[in-house]
């Protein structure tokens, strides 16, 4: 019975495939008389039985090797793609994760849509989304990796378009779309170089490749920046970053999804290329300026962010941030800690978040206040969620911070300082929304604020509870430190980064209606932190403005040049002809004259241009009778 | 048995052609229909007989014409052509099935629809210089009365235009086929017997040049691409689908047969060229493509943009790579094919390709939801998303021209971004949005709107998600092609001097 399970473990993304081709029928409305429901039901059901899977195989291979299936997909001339799926309990735990935190989602779905009419659709897309995502985490293939990656990007954009009606959202599903796929391109330029001369694309034979490989340092480098796109654009990366923020515009129950898992697995891919990346510094070097960018940057900017889902979306970017660092350090291992932590509870704010946007029918958080008294699940869930993102209680991030930032104690002291400003301004951000949604006077619209369902309070709850239990199964893993063995200094920075943010986000004067400041430096600082430093409107003048420029520069070139050069030689045709016509040169003689001189210039160019003329010395020579 | 490829849609063509006019215009389109479904069924047939590891000509079929100017009737299949037979069938069976029922002078049509397709397999089929030239121009013939009758309201200027590029190609591909002929002192136009490695370096070089200016109008390679868009906008949706799906594929067809099989020296030396060309094309349709209104105009230039790779890999020329220009071929045939027929169902049904009026068509209840899903999909798999045939087409592209040409591969590879941008610009634009008010009360939408397309997306898929049911048909004749020794030992020397392996 578990040799079958092991040996089917491979299965498990499939049952989500499974699920959403069974939401087809409904989700195409082809079925109409049940309503959506059982739809969303069977997706459940499969998703279910991917968690069930997974779990059993998860406790059985607990203390074994990692064991590497090998399916070959497609052979052709010197090309091999075949396809390995790694067994190991990091990847078998993070597909228990990730079906976990679906159903989860899946059931907070069933009532967060509860009256939307596309909710088969929603679900058949979910089900597309979890399948790739376990594909991920089990893929022990670079070029598996790739495609996956470009199908999260596919269904990332159905996901955010869910509403596509509305022009907002349509904004923000083609952004989310263009910026993962620039980030896909250079990633496949960089697996089409890989493949060609590494020979083999998967993981474990490209570390071995990358030991012996002599690159030429531009050839490393610019390897290692394509490497690095890919992940970059799906963990919203500066310069890629922007679509996460958007694409907030799309279901929440999704949104769930995206920030903990999604992000989580651009990351993962990063940290299984790192032995690959590791042959070029200019490619680690940019890896840690781009993530200190981010967490920084991606910190500041959720300060001004008075949408909710908006504000809490900001810090995905600044976490994914860290573990860029982390994996530009050559520290992958201490990454993966992080993004576990951090799934978790990203999770569960964004499940507390979609809980008052549901009741308040709102997302603008100057319109909110008072909600502690009025629902209290999802007060305890956003401040268990917040305790686990920030290092103020002994929580899983604070054991995943506190291991990064032992990780360089010694090695680059400078990184502390940005794991101290991004946890410092977290908190404080956290703070501010706390305040603001929570705390407070009531607002006409959080007035009347029921609690949520047992639909969404479940789910929601569960995962309060486990986020409280994960440093209990930090320690089941391992991962803690032991007593003696912790950085109490480091311990000591970590606890004071939150603490000042803790205290700096009670104290802020927080005006209700938050309305702009009259003194002008702090109005320019908000509207340029409110307005993400105003990188849209960077890209609007570079990119998107050089694109629209060459395709009407080659638009017009074909238009007018290409074209109008080919109707100008038809017209020159028709009036030469007409002209000829009715020329009084119309003489037979005339036109046989034209004919000849034409056939015997075609028959010159035509004899030299296969030079017949070499021998036209001999012809001279003959017709002269010499 | 090859003979009945050409033969049945012939016999077809004639049946229709001369039924009694009494009989309802339903009747003909049946016939036609049937007449283009038995060489389809007969390409599967051959299909499944072919013998994939012989990389001979099989199924030959030799009968003496005219044998005092050397020209015969020679018939013959391998890895490179079957492909592109079943992918004509198929999709000849589409465009019969889409075709208006209420098209007028529906005979003469659907005669000229089965007379092309016989045409073109035949010019697939021909194992003779000559033959293959013959069956080039007849096409041209019932293509031309195909777009100039039964097309848009500029139909005449298309048509004129596509016959004088199209018979300037002809001529072009005549005189080089000629010159290799008689310069090469062979003394019949058969395929197999004929040698170029005698002839000195210069001459084969502009003999080449010659197919490839020929082939190059067909494709279309820019600059000589205007033809197509004019055809594809003013052409009805079924020949649209037969243009760009089959049509076109002559051309890289004919590059690979004519100028990579028989003059591979000169092909060493034009291939740097070819890829440069071959990234012109695909920046250029693809550029072009983001500035299009008309659904249809910018389809046709994605579809200029999705050739050139076909083109790139062709110059590449390692095993890796004429594979990949095979299944480019038929993966964008399917693709281009679907979408297609898609915007001529959004056009049949609101009377506008203008992404400037046109909104919110996924709408579920008043708009096209299930052609709006199809078309997410075929947008998708013409940006190469993988699980569907066009990512795993261009990877191999990409992949096999690599290591001759790293930077013209790279750079092509924008190529499937720009991709992205045009056709989410479509989508966004056309089905996302609230539903436009011209667009109400839109007719509705039948099962024969709806089913070709669903059979080309089910294609699409499959072949994504299990290419070796493609590949194993032609990997040993296009490896064979490679194994000319020329591009075999150039593929070698190049990969060595590339900058991307080791320096120190």
């Amino acid at each position: 019975m578990n040799q079958t399970l092991f040996l089917t473990s491979w299965w498990v993304p499939f049952y989500g495939l499974i699920g959403a081709i069974l939401t087809l029928p409904w989700a195409t409305g082809i079925v109409r008389r049940t309503g959506p429901r059982p739809a969303a039901y069977l997706n459940l059901l499969m998703t279910g039985v991917a968690f069930l899977h997974s779990l059993f195989v998860w406790k059985d291979i607990w203390n074994q090797e990692p064991q590497i299936l090998l399916f070959t997909w497609l052979k052709a001339a010197d090309l091999d793609l075949s396809i390995a799926v790694e067994l190991s309990p990091v990847t078998m735990g993070a597909a228990v994760l990730i079906a976990g935190l679906s159903l989860l989602a899946q059931v907070y779905a069933l009532g967060y849509m509860e009256k939307d009419w596309a909710l088969a659709r929603f679900f058949a897309l979910i089900g597309f989304f979890e399948a790739a995502l376990s594909g991920l985490a089990l893929s022990d293939s670079l070029f598996l990796s790739y495609v996956l990656l470009e199908l999260l990007t596919l269904s990332t954009y159905l996901l955010v378009g869910f509403w596509y009606a509305q022009p907002l959202v349509v904004t923000a599903a083609r952004d989310a779309f263009l910026t993962k796929r620039v980030g896909d391109i250079l990633l496949l330029m960089g697996v089409v170089t890989l493949s060609v001369m590494a020979g083999s694309l998967n993981f474990s034979e490209l570390n071995q490749w990358a030991q012996t490989a002599e690159l030429s340092p531009l050839t490393a480098t610019l390897l290692g920046l394509a490497l690095i796109a890919g992940p970059a654009g799906k963990c919203a990366q500066f310069p890629l970053h922007l679509w996460l923020d958007e694409a907030m515009e799309g279901p929440n129950p999704a949104s769930v999804l995206r920030n903990s898992m999604v992000v989580a697995g651009g990351a993962y891919v990063l940290f299984k290329l790192q032995p690959i990346l590791v042959l070029s510094p200019v490619a680690l070097d940019t890896l840690v300026i781009l993530g200190t960018v981010t967490a920084v940057g991606a910190s500041l900017v959720s300060l001004a962010q008075i949408d909710i889902k908006r504000a809490l979306s900001h810090s995905t970017s600044a976490y994914m941030g860290l573990v860029f660092i982390a994996v530009g350090m050559e520290q992958g291992g201490v990454a993966l800690v992080l993004l576990f932590t951090h799934a978790i509870a990203k999770a569960l704010l964004f499940m507390s978040a979609g809980s008052v946007i549901l009741t308040t029918q709102t997302q603008d958080l100057t319109e909110m206040g008072g909600l502690w008294s009025r629902m209290p699940a999802t007060t305890t869930a956003y401040i268990v969620g917040a305790a686990g993102m920030v290092t103020l209680l002994p929580l899983g991030s604070f054991w995943a911070k506190l291991q990064w930032a032992d990780g360089f104690w010694n090695s680059n002291p400078w990184v502390i300082g940005i794991l101290f400003l991004t946890n410092g301004l977290t908190t404080l951000n956290l703070t501010r929304v706390f305040r603001l949604v929570f705390w407070g006077e009531p607002q006409p619209k959080t007035r009347r604020a029921p609690e949520v369902g047992w639909q969404m309070a479940v789910p929601m709850v569960s995962l309060t509870v486990s986020t409280l239990l994960v440093p209990l199964l930090l320690q089941q893993w391992q991962l803690l430190p032991s007593w003696e063995n912790v950085n109490w200094y480091a311990v000591l920075v970590l606890v004071l980064s939150s603490v000042l943010g803790l205290i700096v986000g009670s104290t802020i004067y927080l005006h209700k209606a938050w309305s702009r400041s009259i003194q002008l430096p702090w109005r320019f600082i908000q509207d340029l932190l409110g307005y993400d430093f105003y990188v849209d409107r960077l890209y609007r003048l570079t990119v998107v403005s050089a694109v629209d420029f060459m395709s009407r520069l080659s638009s017009w070139v074909d238009r007018y040049l290409v074209d109008g050069f080919v109707n100008l030689v038809g017209i020159a045709t028709i009036i030469s002809g007409q002209g000829l016509k009715y020329s009084s040169f119309g003489q037979s003689q005339l036109n046989l004259l034209t004919i000849v001189f034409g056939v015997s210039l075609l028959g010159f160019l035509i004899s030299w241009s296969f030079g017949l003329l070499d021998h036209w010395q001999l012809f001279w020579e003959a017709i002269r009778g010499s | 048995m090859l003979s009945a490829l050409i033969l049945v849609p012939l016999i077809g063509a004639a049946i229709v052609g001369f039924f009694p006019k009494a009989i309802a215009p339903n009747s003909s389109r049946n016939i036609a229909l049937i007449c283009a479904s038995i060489p389809f069924l007969l390409t599967v047939v051959l299909a499944s007989q072919f013998n994939p590891t012989n990389i001979n000509q099989q199924f030959s079929e030799f009968i003496p014409w005219i044998t005092v100017i050397g020209l015969n009737y020679h018939l013959g299949v391998d890895g490179l052509s079957l492909p592109l037979l079943v992918l004509n069938g198929l999709l000849t069976c589409i465009a019969i099935y889409s075709s208006d029922e209420d098209v007028h002078r529906s005979r003469f049509y659907y005669s000229l629809v089965l007379i092309l397709s016989a045409a073109v397999s035949g010019a697939f089929l021909a194992q003779d210089l000559l033959l293959f030239f013959l069956f080039y121009e007849i096409e041209l013939i019932p293509l031309y009365l195909l777009i100039a009758i039964w097309g848009g309201q500029r139909r005449g200027y298309a048509a004129t235009k596509f016959l004088i590029y199209t018979a300037t190609s002809g001529i072009l591909l005549l005189a080089s086929f000629l010159g290799l002929v008689w310069l090469s002192g062979a003394s019949s136009f058969a395929l197999a017997t004929l040698d170029t490695n005698a002839l000195p370096l210069a001459t084969q070089v502009i003999l080449l040049g010659g197919i490839l200016l020929a082939f190059g109008i067909k494709i279309p390679l820019v600059p000589l691409h205007t033809w197509l868009p004019d055809a594809h906008v003013e052409a009805s949706t079924p020949i649209s689908v037969l243009l760009a799906g089959v049509l076109l594929k002559l051309g890289t067809y004919g590059l690979l047969r004519f100028g990579l099989g028989l003059l591979p020296q000169a092909w060493e030396v034009l291939a740097p060229a070819l890829a440069i060309w071959a990234v012109v094309s695909v920046l250029y349709g693809a550029s072009c493509a983001i500035a299009q209104t008309d659904m249809k105009k910018m389809v046709a230039y994605s579809s200029i943009g999705h050739m050139g790779y076909i083109l790139l890999a062709a110059a590449a020329a390692t095993p890796l790579s004429i594979l990949a220009s095979v299944l480019q071929m038929v993966s964008h045939g399917l693709i281009s094919a679907l979408l297609f027929l898609l915007v001529g169902v959004v056009y049949k049904k609101t009377g506008s390709r203008d992404i400037e009026t046109l909104r919110g068509l996924l709408n579920p209840e008043r708009g096209l939801p299930l052609i709006g899903s199809l078309m997410v999909l075929g947008v998708m798999a013409s940006a190469g998303i993988p699980g569907m045939v066009g990512f795993i087409s261009e990877f191999l592209v990409f992949r096999g021209s690599f290591s001759v040409f790293p930077t013209e591969t790279l750079l092509s590879m924008v190529g499937t971004g720009l991709t992205a941008v045009y056709f989410l610009l479509l989508i966004n634009r056309v089905f996302f949005g609230r539903l436009s008010p011209q667009v109400i009360d839109l007719p509705r939408v039948h099962f024969r709107d709806r089913a070709p397309a669903v059979v080309l997306a089910v294609l699409i898929v499959v072949l994504g998600l299990q290419p070796t049911w493609l590949v194993r048909w032609s990997e040993p004749t296009t490896t064979a092609m490679s194994a000319i020794p020329v591009i075999a030992q150039r593929t070698q020397l190049v990969s060595n001097q590339e900058w991307l392996v080791t320096s120190n």
